[in-house]
């Protein structure tokens, strides 16, 4: 058994601060690589990920994004193509939709960890002003940025829980009574 | 009164962007937020103002605003967050009348 592995999903945290040391062109692919890796419903791949290493691009992506607290090197956008949705008649309301990005944006921090590199997840961003800045095809909805980068040393220990849990406090063991 | 300029076309246009993605956002996201996207664009203001203002804000800024990033993530703590915002409203208060005694000296 692996407990590397196990470590790794236990020790990442969302990091808020970074450097603006970049992040080498293999780790980028290697955490792309993951991201292909991950679980997809029916297998169908709709995800589709940009990678923003552009200084100017980065900077006009941050200022429609009021949850981007950080000023990373890299974003990476996963991106639902609507194209491989229809292609397969997936009702725009399948959950799957929302899963895959989920899982894919889970396995891209874990494999940053792994690298020993920050990430951060950002939903908090106007979708229509990221749609105009990247000029994004019109079957491209962008969903979530991951942040990519190096913690700085000034970085915070990030939201603090609104209670302390364990995972006891969230699982339920076989049928309710 | 100041008449003091502190902030550049680019900075307000920028400042403007928040808050407008902030509107539209608040709208899918829990009510807690809004005070979050108000203290950070209490932040980028106070950041893009802070070296022009005046010493009648200066130390204001300084004191309250910069340490606003510590307690944006600590919502949580209902009691001491609203205490911390208190305190902020107190202290923008005094930095309110600081200008407002030298509009009344110049006039
Ligand atoms: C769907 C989703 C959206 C998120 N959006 C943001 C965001 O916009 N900005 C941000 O700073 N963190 C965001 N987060 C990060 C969470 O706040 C973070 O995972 C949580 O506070 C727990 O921290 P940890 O992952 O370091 O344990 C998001 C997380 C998820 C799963």
């Amino acid at each position: 058994m692996s407990e590397a592995v196990l470590n790794n999903i236990k020790t990442r945290r969302v990091v808020r601060e970074m450097t603006d040391e970049p992040v080498q062109r293999e780790q980028i692919e290697a955490i792309l690589e993951a991201a292909r890796w991950a679980p997809s419903g029916g297998n169908l791949r709709p995800n589709r990920y940009i990678v923003l290493e552009d200084a100017e691009t980065r900077r006009l992506i941050r200022l429609v994004s009021p949850g981007m607290f950080q000023r990373a090197p890299v974003l990476i956008l996963v991106c639902t193509n609507w194209q491989v949705a229809a292609e397969h008649h997936l009702p725009a309301t399948d959950r799957a939709l929302l899963i895959d990005i989920g899982t894919a944006g889970q396995t891209m921090m874990l494999a940053a960890h792994a690298l020993g590199l920050a990430s951060g997840p950002v939903t908090s961003f106007s979708k229509e002003a990221v749609k105009i800045i990247l000029n994004l095809p019109e079957t491209y909805s962008p969903e979530m940025f991951i942040c990519i980068g190096h913690r700085a040393e000034t970085a915070g220990a990030g939201m603090r829980a609104w209670k302390k849990i364990s995972w006891r406090d969230l699982t339920h063991w076989e049928r309710f009574k | 009164m100041s008449e003091n300029w502190v902030l550049k076309e680019d900075e307000a246009v920028e400042l403007l962007a928040l808050l407008i993605t902030s509107a539209r956002i608040q709208l899918d996201e829990p009510a807690h937020y809004g005070p979050l996207r108000l203290l950070t664009a209490t932040e980028r203001l106070s950041g893009m103002i802070r070296e022009r203002s005046s010493d009648k804000s200066r130390a204001f800024l300084q004191e309250n605003i910069e340490r606003v990033p510590e307690m944006r993530m600590a919502m949580s703590d209902v009691e001491s967050y609203t205490a911390a915002l208190d305190e902020r409203c107190r202290a923008v208060a005094a930095c309110l009348l600081r200008h407002s005694a030298q509009a009344e000296g110049e006039s």
